[in-house]
């Protein structure tokens, strides 16, 4: 009787402890379980989140400043090459650029002089025009200058590729000294260039002003004495180095000169480069009074 | 029997289509520029494309170009492009940095024709690195 009491005690007490211990564990497990778990999703989410929302944040201030950079007005330099190529573009039956020329070499001679008087890394265009309407002029590019020069003026004077290269290395210098871009920029380009115009249309008189003071430019204002005076100036400096040069120059203008006094087809060109019978005189050397 | 007569012709075809070979896309670097009926910067424009158009550069024996000229086809065109007016890699193109700029100049046919013939017209250079 005592052998079953003792016996079956023992067997609840085992079965109790079991049961107790298992259950002790499960709870531990299922609560240890879902807390971590619940703290890893938590964690895990939160932090895809914070990632999730981060890129969302970044993509849209790309979005965004893709967005507002098709609102940009062009850079200064920007603009000066595209209202060039426009005003090219604009007067292309004028100017009768689109013919098939012939090939003088003057890329060549021009490159050989610009590099002999140490001028390195200049990027220049040259366009051939086929009329008299237009001489001469020195355009600002995007990151060059764009040289025009009459091939009628060139024939009728019989100019050499030197020649033609000298008459482009004046238009160069005299570019260089800033008289163009000075005389036709306006404020509405310093003010606009690089700006945004997001919520509103560009505003395009900006060009059509810049337009019209080419033509001034170009067609009726040319340079001042002054200005002419400056650039035979630094012409002289700069071909002093190599009398060669200096000659032909020299030479050159008064071929200029005496072409212009018995040609009327190109008398608005003393108007617009004042004037090739004074530059032969500020480089004549000083006559000496005895 | 009037089809054996056929069979020299649909050989030929053959032997023309498969002697040109696709050399690579290039895209068009100017702003605007044409594709031209012969290798000279005069000819006729079959059509005028603007920058960053890609163009396929072809090879082929019947076909001879100056070295600096490339033979290309652009949708069903094939003609010419001066090969410093194409690049392997897609350039950054006016119209495409400042678009609604420039759209708002709503250039007509003419104008864009004229911009490709400039740039045609161009005589370029660059002085050499000091």
């Amino acid at each position: 009787m005592n052998f079953v009491f003792f016996f079956a005690l023992f067997m609840s007490q085992l079965v109790f402890s079991q049961t107790e211990k298992l259950q002790e564990e499960k709870e531990l497990e299922v609560v240890n379980f879902n807390s971590i778990k619940k703290i890893l999703v938590q964690d895990g989410l939160s932090e895809a989140a914070k990632k999730k929302e981060k890129q969302v944040q970044v993509l849209k201030k790309e979005q965004a400043k893709v967005e507002t950079g098709r609102y940009l007005y062009p850079t200064e330099s920007e603009i000066w090459g595209f209202t060039s190529e426009y005003w090219l573009i604009k007067n292309a039956q004028i100017l009768d650029w689109d013919f098939e020329k012939p090939d003088y070499g003057i890329d060549k001679s021009f490159k050989s002089i610009l590099q002999d008087l140490g001028f390195y890394q200049k990027k220049f265009k040259i366009l051939l025009v086929n009329s008299p309407n237009i001489v001469r002029a020195a355009l600002p590019g995007n990151e060059e200058v764009i040289l025009l020069i009459s091939v009628p003026f060139i024939r009728m004077l019989d100019l050499s590729k030197l020649e033609i290269a000298l008459l482009l290395f004046e238009d160069f210098v005299r570019f260089d000294l800033g008289y163009f871009k000075k005389s036709v920029m306006t404020e509405k380009m310093t003010k606009l260039s690089g700006s945004n115009f997001q919520g509103g249309k560009p505003d395009i008189s900006l060009i059509e002003e810049l337009l019209r003071n080419y033509n001034s430019q170009i067609n009726e204002k040319g340079y001042t004495f002054q200005q002419m005076f400056e650039v035979t100036k630094k012409m002289d400096a700069y071909l002093k180095s190599n009398p060669e040069l200096w000659n032909a120059y020299f030479r050159l203008l008064g071929k200029v000169d005496r072409f212009l006094k018995t040609n009327v087809q190109f008398k608005d060109y003393i108007k617009l480069y004042p004037s090739p019978e004074m530059q032969v005189k500020w480089l004549s050397p000083d006559e000496k009074v005895l | 029997m009037w089809w054996p007569l056929l069979l020299p012709i649909l050989l030929f075809a053959e032997t023309t289509s498969t002697d040109e070979r696709i050399v690579g896309t290039f895209y068009f670097n100017p702003m605007f520029g044409h594709v031209h009926q012969s290798a000279l910067r005069t000819s006729a424009s079959l059509t005028t494309i603007q920058c960053s158009h890609p163009v396929k550069v072809i090879e082929s024996s019947k076909v001879s170009v100056g070295r600096e000229w490339a033979y290309v086809q652009v949708a069903d065109h094939k003609g010419f492009i001066r090969k410093d007016f194409l690049s392997q890699r897609r350039p950054e193109c006016f119209q495409g940095k400042y678009p609604k700029f420039f759209d708002a100049f709503n250039l007509d046919l003419s104008e864009l024709y004229y911009w490709g013939r400039l740039n045609d017209q161009y005589i370029q250079g660059e002085t050499r690195v000091k």
